[in-house]
């Protein structure tokens, strides 16, 4: 009887240090040897994991005694596990994320020089030297990129009798009515919550709008950006873009355009490959510069991941980290993973390997103008939360300026 | 231990008539060793989260997920100040309140269904625990795809009827949308309910419904006299587990509408997820998981108010 009640307190037990994570699992204890890291990666696709269990195994065997312990999280499940990680203490020695800024603020991750060597530190691209830095320090480290640029199909726009692609908005409407009459959808207008940030700011960037002003102080609701919502909510208003854009999201879109319904749609590097070439390899399509109000420039949205490198154990892993990021940064291996997954250089080295395919080109060439979103600023996540979920209403029934004031007003209580 | 070895010593050395203090101690301790174990689990994983839930409300936690320290009333104020809010919890008492009245009047009638004696019960039997088996998520996503605007099944069908001349986009509006995800919702809540209720049927006597017929009393006269009556308990059970179920569902609108457009298909429960991961406000969804718990259990003791359920007790 006695022995029964025993193992009823320790099922207790159990659940007890199960649940509050003490458990045997965690890996957040100070016995590490300092050469044993985590390394928690993103999935892009399929390719992924494949390409960093084939990394890492290199690297152990080239560096005996260092280990890499890899955890592969998926983008939908990523910000709910990074959260976790940090409140649990938890955290990995390595993170491949799109933010850096927040955990920079709370002094949680070591700064580039601190993991990196100079070669390897020399060896990025200034634009995004630029972009991982918070108070004028760099620490955020560059993992890949890319840009936008309009997608159109050739066959509709022929059938349309438009010889080419849209320069101005008004082209792009004039466009999209005769892609209509002809029988497909104008424009492909993903401002559903999954990336309704990276649509908007590629037509307010080109309408002389964005997210902050001259200064750096959020400057959501400014008139450039209003301007710009109405020409979308316009666009959806006179039928020429696809139902519903408040609630598509970009795969939708590209997999009506890879179907020849869709005249038009904004994509990147990724899109031939992950979303046109699945459904249909043989569309005939073409990539045009992004169109702007006035026609005269075209600015680029440009994406930045990076990677982070928490402190932990008072700095005993940060050797480890610079063995390991040194030998990812390395042209070959950074090269091979910006060719399997479709996407562009963060490095000098890697960008030469990368231009010899005409496709990618096209987007390699537009880097250089490039724009981003304010990513080294903490507040930047929460604001693109709030335009995720609410910007595309304004493309519906509510009004653009409402809709801007409520998102501002969220970016100036975040900070 | 040690108090049970010290009553044992005592039992056995001393028969004096007074307990001395070791001993009454030990012995008003005996009980805790049986309740011990059950105390500790419920410590662990009921009472431990609601506190976790109640400290983690009041906390300044910054978006990469450090906490700040405390907040005091903070993040409520935040929560009540949002626009969105009323709509939220209205919405969602219409959502609890429509999929548990649906379900509940459907499962009485399938229930006494499968109570009946005809050829092939056990097979209808199986079939109707069917949606309870399969995952929600899957569930929900599946229907997702049956509504959608290019190559759902549900407009292909709907346009070779004729009741439609173009494809619906169902999921884009809020009103259509929150129609089919209440249906969904009744779907898989279902079965669980009805097999309460058919576990009710069983209970009722043969001898009850002899003692009516005797008395000539009809069918609906029976059902409304007899049947419903004694289903108490178990419509009582069903409706307060549906009501809990239902109003922490997530998956289902999560999967088919996000919430959106806009916050138009929120319940409190995705608008807390959203909170948390979208607005980046830990603290503040904290404070929605803290106004949720506290709706439900309003919600149930009212119910049981209502349904007088001291009387079932007795």
């Amino acid at each position: 009887m006695k022995r029964h009640l025993m193992g009823v307190v320790a099922a207790g037990l159990t659940v007890a240090l199960g649940v509050s994570g003490c458990g045997k699992g965690s890996s957040s204890g100070g016995d590490s040897d300092g050469k044993t890291i985590k390394f928690v990666a993103a999935i892009y696709d399929d390719n992924t994991k494949p390409y960093w269990d084939a990394l890492i195994k290199d690297f152990e065997a080239k560096n005996s005694g260092y280990k890499v312990n890899l955890e592969m999280v998926d983008w939908t499940q990523m910000d709910a596990k990074v959260k976790t990680y940090v409140q649990t203490k938890q955290v990995p020695d390595i993170l491949n994320y799109n933010a850096f800024s927040d955990f920079a603020r709370d002094g949680l991750i070591y700064k580039a020089s601190e993991v990196l060597s100079p070669a390897t530190l020399g060896d990025f691209t200034p634009t995004f030297v630029q972009q991982a830095q918070y108070n004028g320090t760099q620490y955020g480290l560059p993992f890949i990129s890319s840009a936008r640029l309009l997608f159109y199909n050739k066959d509709l726009f022929k059938k349309a009798g438009i010889t080419d692609p849209p320069a101005t908005w008004a082209e792009v409407k004039s466009g999209a009515e005769k892609v209509k009459k002809a029988g497909a959808i104008g424009y492909g207008l993903p401002l559903g919550p999954e990336e309704s940030q990276a649509e908007f700011y590629s037509w307010a960037m080109n309408n002389g709008g964005g997210w902050v002003d001259a200064s750096g102080k959020w400057a959501i609701n400014q008139k450039a950006n209003i301007d710009t919502l109405t020409f979308l909510k316009d666009l959806n208003k006179s039928g020429l873009t696809q139902p519903n854009p408040e609630t598509t999201d970009r795969k939708t879109v590209f997999n009506q355009f890879a179907q020849g319904k869709v005249g038009m749609a904004i994509g990147g590097p990724f899109t031939k490959a992950g979303f046109i070439d699945p459904v249909n390899k043989d569309l005939n399509f073409g990539v045009a510069p992004l169109p702007s109000k006035s026609g005269s420039e075209h600015n680029t949205l440009g994406v930045m991941d990076v990677l982070a490198a928490f402190k932990k154990d008072d700095g005993k892993n940060k050797e480890a980290i610079k063995k390991f990021l040194d030998f990812f940064y390395q042209k070959e291996n950074t090269s091979k993973f910006l060719t399997t997954e479709g996407f562009l250089p963060v490095t000098k080295s890697a960008g030469d390997a990368l231009s010899a395919d005409p496709y990618m080109k096209q987007f390699v060439d537009a880097l250089p103008t490039s724009k981003f979103a304010p990513t080294s600023n903490p507040a930047w996540s929460a604001v693109a939360g709030a335009v995720k979920q609410d910007l595309g209403t304004a493309a519906a029934n509510e009004d653009p300026k409402k809709v801007l004031d409520k998102i501002q007003e969220t970016a100036e209580k975040a900070g | 231990m040690q108090d049970l070895k010290a009553k044992e010593r005592g039992a056995v050395t001393s028969p004096a008539p007074r307990p001395s203090l070791a001993q009454r101690i030990g012995r008003a301790l005996t009980p805790l060793l049986w309740l011990g174990p059950a105390l500790v689990l419920i410590t662990v994983v009921v009472l431990w989260p609601v506190i976790e839930m109640v400290r983690t409300s009041l906390q300044k936690i910054s978006s990469s997920g450090v906490t700040l320290g405390y907040r005091g009333g903070g993040n409520y104020t935040d929560l009540f100040g949002e626009d969105d809010l009323i709509p939220v919890v209205l919405r969602t008492l219409l959502w609890v309140g429509g999929i548990v009245i649906v379900t509940m009047v459907l499962s009485l009638a399938l229930g006494q269904l499968l109570n009946a004696r005809f050829p092939g019960r056990r097979v209808v039997r199986w079939a109707v625990i069917v949606p309870w088996a399969a995952s929600v998520l899957m569930t929900a996503l599946i229907w997702k795809w049956m509504l959608d605007n290019y190559s759902g099944i549900v407009n292909r069908v709907l346009l070779d009827l004729h009741l439609i001349d173009k494809p619906v986009n169902w999921l884009a509006h809020p009103t259509q949308a929150m129609f089919w995800m209440m249906w969904v919702a009744v779907f898989v809540s279902l079965p669980f309910t009805s097999f309460v209720i058919l576990a009710g049927l069983q209970t009722i006597p043969g001898d009850v419904y002899e003692a009516a017929r005797v008395d000539g009393a009809g069918h609906v006269r029976t059902y409304f006299g007899i049947t419903l009556p004694l289903l108490r308990p178990a419509i009582l059970i069903a409706s307060i587990i549906n009501v809990i179920n239902v109003f922490n569902s997530f998956p289902i609108i999560w999967a088919m509408t996000g919430g959106g457009p806009g916050h138009k298909t929120d319940t409190t429960t995705t608008y807390m997820y959203k909170l948390a991961f979208y607005d980046q406000n830990v603290g503040e969804s904290g404070a929605m998981a803290v106004v949720n718990f506290i709706l439900i259990l309003v919600m149930v003791l009212l119910y049981l108010r209502a349904a007088r359920w001291r009387e079932e007790v007795r």
